[in-house]
C-alpha cells in the first residue's frame, strides 16, 4: 500500500497548520459529521475516484481494529506498522506543538524570570572624539607659551647665576641680562594705565623688561626662583644674607604666570604623596591575588569533583595566602586613612571612599569564599575515585607485566628504541631522588626495566617539579604539570600494553623467520 | 537593545579610558542621575572612582594633583562655562572630559584654548544622555513638557537629544513615524530628523546593509490616551510608582509612619537587587505570595543560623554572614514595601476602586456605572483623589454620551473640597477632539475584524477584573509588528528609508508626555515574545503626576470644549 492514506491525510493537516478532527473528507476535508454521510458524500463527489474510495474504507477498517486489538494484530503488516508510527509521530509533533505554544503563553503571561539576567551582549554604543580637533586647537598654543617659558627660564638662569649681593651691582647685573625698555616716552602703567610720578614711580619686569607701576608688580621669591632655574639652593648661601626686600625678583604678570603654570605643570607629573603610594600598593596587592581567588575557588571545585589534582592542604594553603592579602590591604587602607588632612577637605572625604572599597573589596572577595570543604569528606569522593582508577591500572599493569614477562625477547627492542631517547631527559634527574610513585611499579616489575624507562623517568622529575610549585603555591603550574604527569602516565600504560601486544607477535614472526 | 547595558558601557569605557590610578569623577545635576540609574556606588569605587562631585558645586580650591578626573556633563552652555573656568585653573593632574550629546565645534575650541595647561587627555562624545529605568525603559524626567498644549522650548530640545543619545547608544539609524494630527510629535519628530541629517556621519551604521527592514522610531502623544496614566496599577513596580512614587529608582517613605530608619530611602534597581528584578512585573497577588516563599527560606536560614554551637558552626555562620546579611536585607526592605502597599490599598479602599475603573476603562455600561460612581466617590473612606479619577475617567468615557452627567458629579466633588476644575482640563487636553485611534473600542459596524475580536473578548470573560485594561499602546504596537499600513496614522518624515510594507526588526517608542508602568509592561510582554522594542517619554507618570503635568499644559488655554463644565474650569471658588 503505497500511497498510505493517513500520511495524506496528515500532511494536509500539517500543511494547513490546524488539526482536523471528525468525519473528514480526505479531498474536500469537509466536516461530514456521520459514516453514512461520509460515504455517501464521497461515492457521489469523487467517484472517479475509486482508488481513494478504498483507501477511506481502509482507515476505517483500521481505525476499527486499532480500537478493538489495540495494536496487536497490526504489527505485522508493514504498511500498518508505518501507518501507526506516523500518526504515533503526528500525535507527538502536535503535543509537541501544544507543548510549545503553552510555554509561549506562559511566557506571554506574566513572565517571573528576571528581566535583567539575559541581556545579550551588547556593543558598546556610537562615539564621536573631539581630542584631535582639540589638540590641534591647543597645541600650537601650548608651543608657543613653552617656547616663551623656556626663554624666560634661561634668562632667570643667567640672572641668578652670579647675582650680587650690593643693591648698585645686582641693578647693573640684572640690567646687563635683560635689556630694560626705555621708560622715558611712557607715561602711563601699561596694566592699570595710571599716571607715573613721583609717588608712583616705573619699575622693570627683571625677566622681560617691561614697564609697570608697583602695584602691578609680581615678586617671585628667590627660593622658587633658583629651583625653577634648576640651580641649587646651596650655591646660592650667601644671598640668604640680603634684606627682606631683596630677597625677591621683580616681575610683570605675564611672566609670573608663564613660570607658575610650568611649576604646576611639573608638579603635577611628580606629585607622589605618600597616599599615592600607599594606594598604589594596594591595588597591586588586589591585582596579585585575583588569580589566587580564581584559583582556589578553582580548586574547591575541583575537590568537590573528588579529582587528585589539588589537596586539601593547596586549598587552606591558598585560603591563608588570601587571607595574609586582605589583611595587608587592610593594614595600608587604614593607614591612608591615618595621613593628616584638613578636616572636611576633599582628601579627607577621598580617604574615606578608598577605605570603603577596600573593606568591600575584601568582604565581598576575599571573605565571602567558599569554606574549605570537609575532610573527610572529600576524602570519601576521593578515595572512592582513586579506587576505580587504582583498580583499573592495577588490572592493566598485571595484564602488562605477565605478557612482558612471559615474552621476554620483546623487552629488549623497547629499550633499544627508548634508549636513545633517555639521553635527552637525562639532565632533570637530579629530581629522581623523589622517586615515590615507581614504588607500586617497582613491585610488580622488575626494579631495573621501570628506572630506565625514559617516561618513568620524566614522570619522577615532573613530581619533583610539583613539589616544588606547591611549596611556592604556584597552583597554576600545578595544574599543567599535573595534567602533564597523568598524560605520561597514561602513556606509559599504552606502550607497556603495546609492548604486551608486540612481544605477543614478535615470538610468532620469529618462528615464521626459524 | 538593552538601555541599562547600554549606559553601563558607556561608563564602563570612560572608566577604562583614563587607565588605573584614583579617580574623581565631575557630573551635573542630569549626569548624576543617569549614573546613579546604572551604578551604585561600590560599583564606582571598584572602578577606582572615589569621589563624585558636581561641576557647578563651586567648592572649594582644594587641589588634588594626584587624582585624575573624568568629566562627564552634558553640554550645555553653562557647563561649557564651568569646565572653561576649571580648565583655566585645574586642580587635578588630568581631565578626561565626556559629553553626553553632540556638542557644537566652537566649544570644543574654546575649551582647548583655556587648557593652558596642557591637563586634557580626552574629549569625546558618548550618548549616555537618558535614563535608563528598566532595559526597555528610558525617562527624560521632565515632570512639565507643555504650557498652552504646546512644547516647552527647552523640553523639546532636551527630548530631541534625549531620543538621538537612545538612536546613538543603540546604534540605530531609523524610519521616523509621527502621531498625525498631533503638532507636537511632528516637531519633535522634525527636529529628530534635521539632527540626524546634520550628522549624518554619526549615525551612518551598516547594519542595515543586509536588507532587512531598518529600525522604527514612533512618535506619540500622550493626548491619544489618557486613560492608562489615570488607573490604578496593580504590577510590582507600576504600583510602587502609583502610591509611594519611584523618582530615579528611589522610593522616598520618609515621611511614612511605622517605617524602621534604615529604610526611609529605598533603591529600587533591578539591576541590583534580584528580587525586585524578578519581580516588578509580578501582579500584587504574585508578589505576595513570592515574597511569603521568601520569608519562609529566610526563617529557615535564620534558624539555622541560631543553633550556634560548635566552633565549626559558628566558623560557618562567618563565612556565609555576607550573603546572609545581603538576603535578610532585601527581604525586609520589600517586607516593608509590601506592607505599605497593602496598608494604603486597604485605608483607600482601592480593590473596589480598581475594579470600576477597569469597568469603565473597558465596557460601556453608561447608568450602572453612574450609579456605582456616585455612591464611590460619597463614600468617605474614598479620597478625594481617587474620586476625581473616578469622575475623570467617567467624563473622558461618555464625553459624547447623550446622558453624560459629568456636572453633577463634578458638583459632588466641590462639595467634598476637590479640584474639580482638573476634569475639564482633563477633556481639553485629551477629548474626543484630539484623541485619535479608538481608545475605548467604540466601533463601527463596518470595522468587521475589530467587531468580532470584541465579541470573542466579550464571550472569553476577563481572567483578572484588576487588570482588564490593556493600553492603546499594546494595540498599536500588534499593528505596527503585524505589518499594517501606517501612513495614514504615522506617516513617516523620512520616506525614503520606508520598506515596502515590512514591519521592522527595532523599535524605539517616544510618548511625549511620558510614558507609564503598564506601558512598560505592555511592551516587555512584546519582548518577550520576541520583539525588541524600547519605550521612553518625556517622564514616567502616575496618576498624581499626571494631573499636574495636564493642569500645567491647560494653563492659560481657552476652554473651547467643556462649556457645559465651565463654572467648574477657575481655581478660585474652591
Amino acid at each position: 500500500m503505497s500511497s498510505n492514506p493517513f500520511d495524506s491525510d496528515e500532511d494536509q493537516g500539517t500543511a494547513s497548520g490546524e488539526i482536523l478532527e471528525g468525519f473528514l473528507c480526505p479531498i474536500c476535508r469537509a466536516d461530514l459529521k456521520s459514516i453514512d454521510v461520509l460515504t455517501d458524500h464521497f461515492a457521489r463527489q469523487h467517484a472517479e475516484e475509486e482508488d481513494t474510495l478504498k483507501s477511506v474504507f481502509n482507515i476505517f477498517v483500521k481505525a476499527k481494529k486499532k480500537i478493538l486489538n489495540n495494536f496487536e494484530d497490526e504489527r505485522g503488516g508493514a504498511a500498518a506498522g508505518s501507518s501507526s508510527s506516523s500518526t504515533a509521530a503526528g500525535g507527538a509533533s502536535s503535543s509537541a506543538n501544544g507543548n510549545g505554544a503553552d510555554q509561549r503563553v506562559l511566557s506571554n503571561a506574566r513572565s517571573r524570570f528576571n528581566v535583567f539576567n539575559y541581556m545579550s551582549k551588547q556593543q558598546v554604543g556610537a562615539e564621536c572624539s573631539h581630542f584631535e580637533y582639540f589638540q590641534s586647537v591647543r597645541n600650537p598654543r601650548l608651543e608657543r607659551y613653552a617656547s616663551e617659558t623656556n626663554k624666560l627660564i634661561i634668562r632667570l638662569h643667567r640672572l641668578l647665576k652670579d647675582l650680587p649681593t650690593d643693591s648698585v651691582q645686582r641693578k647693573q647685573h640684572e640690567q646687563q641680562t635683560v635689556a630694560w625698555l626705555d621708560g622715558t616716552s611712557v607715561k602711563l602703567c601699561p596694566s592699570c594705565a595710571k599716571s607715573f610720578h613721583i609717588a608712583r614711580r616705573q619699575h622693570h619686569c627683571r625677566l622681560c623688561g617691561g614697564i609697570m607701576c608697583n602695584d602691578c608688580s609680581k615678586f617671585l621669591a628667590l627660593e622658587n626662583a633658583l629651583q625653577l632655574a634648576s640651580l641649587s639652593t646651596s650655591r646660592s648661601e650667601p644671598m640668604q644674607h640680603m634684606h627682606q626686600g631683596d630677597s625677591a625678583i621683580r616681575l610683570c604678570e605675564h611672566c609670573l604666570w608663564l613660570l607658575d603654570t610650568r611649576q604646576d605643570m611639573h608638579e603635577s607629573r611628580t606629585c607622589r604623596p605618600l597616599l599615592v603610594q600607599v594606594y598604589e600598593q594596594i591595588r597591586q596587592l588586589q591585582k596579585d591575588v585575583t588569580p589566587d581567588l580564581d584559583m582556589y575557588l578553582k580548586i574547591i571545585n575541583s575537590l568537590h569533583e573528588g579529582e587528585t589534582i589539588f589537596t586539601i592542604t593547596d586549598a587552606s594553603a591558598l585560603r591563608g595566602k588570601i587571607g595574609q592579602v586582605a589583611e595587608a590591604m587592610d593594614m595600608r587602607s587604614k593607614r591612608i586613612l591615618a595621613i593628616y588632612c584638613e578636616p572636611g577637605s576633599r582628601e579627607e572625604s577621598l580617604k574615606k571612599a578608598i577605605r570603603l572599597s577596600c573593606i568591600q573589596a575584601i568582604k565581598e572577595r576575599m571573605l565571602s569564599l567558599p569554606p574549605l570543604p570537609n575532610e573527610a569528606h572529600i576524602q570519601q569522593i576521593q578515595e572512592r575515585k582513586r579506587m576505580e582508577t587504582e583498580q583499573r591500572i592495577l588490572t592493566e599493569q598485571r595484564m602488562a607485566m605477565e605478557a612482558y614477562e612471559r615474552y621476554g625477547l620483546g623487552a629488549t627492542t623497547i629499550q633499544s628504541g627508548g634508549g636513545l631517547e633517555s639521553g635527552t631527559f637525562a639532565q632533570g634527574s637530579d629530581l629522581q631522588s623523589i622517586n615515590n610513585w615507581s614504588a607500586p611499579q617497582a613491585s610488580t616489575s622488575t626494579s631495573k626495566s621501570s628506572l630506565d624507562d625514559p617516561l618513568i623517568e620524566q614522570i619522577n622529575i615532573i613530581k619533583g617539579y610539583i613539589k616544588q610549585a606547591r611549596q611556592d603555591m604556584n597552583f597554576e603550574v600545578v595544574e599543567t604539570l599535573e595534567l602533564n604527569l597523568r598524560e605520561l602516565q597514561r602513556e606509559v600504560y599504552e606502550r607497556q600494553r603495546k609492548s604486551q601486544n608486540s612481544a605477543a607477535a614478535s615470538p610468532e614472526v620469529e618462528q615464521q623467520q626459524s | 537593545m538593552n538601555l541599562i547595558s547600554g549606559i553601563k558601557l558607556y561608563i564602563e569605557k570612560m572608566c577604562a579610558e583614563s587607565g588605573p590610578g584614583m579617580k574623581i569623577i565631575l557630573l551635573d545635576k542630569e549626569t548624576t542621575s543617569i549614573i546613579s540609574m546604572a551604578f551604585s556606588q561600590s560599583d564606582m569605587l571598584q572602578r577606582e572612582v572615589y569621589l563624585f562631585e558636581r561641576l557647578d558645586s563651586g567648592r572649594s580650591n582644594e587641589r588634588l594633583k594626584y587624582l585624575k578626573c573624568i568629566v562627564f556633563i552634558r553640554p550645555t552652555k553653562q557647563n561649557i562655562q564651568l569646565l572653561a573656568n576649571e580648565l583655566r585653573n585645574p586642580k587635578y593632574s588630568a581631565y578626561y572630559i565626556y559629553f553626553s550629546n553632540i556638542i557644537p565645534r566652537t566649544d570644543i575650541k574654546y575649551l582647548a584654548e583655556c587648557d593652558e595647561s596642557e591637563s586634557v587627555r580626552e574629549v569625546k562624545e558618548l550618548y549616555a544622555d537618558y535614563l535608563c529605568v528598566n532595559p526597555n525603559l528610558f525617562s527624560l524626567n521632565m515632570p512639565n513638557c507643555m504650557s498652552n498644549l504646546n512644547w516647552l522650548p527647552d523640553a523639546l530640545t532636551r527630548s530631541m537629544q534625549g531620543i538621538t543619545a537612545v538612536l546613538l547608544s543603540l546604534k540605530l539609524n531609523p524610519v521616523i513615524r509621527y502621531r498625525a494630527g498631533s503638532q507636537a510629535a511632528q516637531l519633535l519628530a522634525k527636529m529628530i530628523y534635521e539632527q540626524i541629517t546634520k550628522d549624518s556621519t554619526l549615525f551612518d551604521f551598516r547594519s542595515n546593509m543586509d536588507g532587512s527592514a531598518p529600525p522604527l522610531l514612533l512618535v506619540l502623544d500622550r493626548r491619544d490616551d489618557p486613560v492608562t496614566p489615570l488607573l490604578h496599577q496593580w504590577t510590582y513596580q507600576a504600583m510602587v510608582h502609583e502610591l509611594l512614587q519611584i523618582k530615579n529608582n528611589r522610593v522616598d517613605l520618609s515621611d511614612r509612619p511605622n517605617v524602621p530608619k534604615d529604610f526611609k530611602e529605598l533603591v529600587l534597581s533591578g539591576d541590583q537587587d534580584e528580587f525586585y528584578g524578578t519581580n516588578m512585573y509580578a501582579n500584587y497577588g504574585e508578589i505576595g505570595a513570592t515574597i511569603k516563599t521568601l520569608m519562609e527560606e529566610f526563617q529557615r536560614k535564620a534558624n539555622d543560623q541560631k543553633k550556634v554551637e560548635s566552633i565549626a558552626d559558628m566558623k560557618n555562620f562567618i563565612e556565609s554572614y555576607p550573603q546572609f546579611k545581603k538576603m535578610s536585607g532585601t527581604v525586609q526592605k520589600h517586607l516593608c514595601i509590601i506592607g505599605e502597599l497593602s496598608g494604603l490599598s486597604n485605608k483607600r479602599n482601592l480593590f473596589e476602586l480598581s475594579e470600576l475603573e477597569q469597568e469603565i476603562a473597558c465596557k460601556a455600561e453608561h447608568s450602572a456605572q453612574l450609579q456605582r460612581i456616585k455612591k464611590l466617590i460619597a463614600d468617605e473612606r474614598v479620597t478625594i483623589e481617587d474620586a476625581l479619577k473616578l469622575v475623570a475617567l467617567y467624563a473622558l468615557r461618555y464625553e459624547r454620551h447623550a446622558n453624560c452627567d459629568t456636572s453633577s458629579l463634578l458638583q459632588i466633588i466641590k462639595s467634598r473640597g476637590g479640584r474639580a476644575q482638573i476634569v475639564p482640563a482633563l477633556i481639553e487636553y485629551a477629548g474626543n477632539h484630539v484623541r485619535q485611534g479608538d481608545l475605548f473600542n467604540m466601533v463601527r459596524i463596518t470595522d468587521a475584524v475589530k467587531l468580532t475580536r470584541n465579541l470573542i473578548k466579550g464571550l472569553k470573560g476577563v481572567e483578572n477584573v484588576f487588570t482588564q485594561h490593556t493600553p492603546l499602546l499594546k494595540e498599536t504596537l500588534e499593528d505596527i509588528f503585524k505589518g499594517r499600513e501606517l501612513d495614514p496614522v504615522f506617516p513617516a518624515i523620512n520616506s525614503e528609508l520606508v520598506p515596502f510594507r515590512r514591519p521592522p526588526q527595532e523599535l524605539v517608542v517616544f510618548i511625549i508626555g511620558g510614558a507609564t508602568y503598564e506601558e512598560a509592561l505592555a511592551v516587555h510582554q512584546l519582548n518577550n515574545s520576541g520583539y525588541k522594542i524600547i519605550l521612553g517619554g518625556t517622564t514616567i507618570h502616575n496618576s498624581q503626576s499626571f494631573i499636574n503635568e495636564v493642569l500645567t499644559a491647560t494653563n492659560g488655554i481657552q476652554f473651547k470644549h467643556t462649556k457645559s463644565m465651565i463654572k467648574y474650569c477657575s481655581t478660585d471658588n474652591i
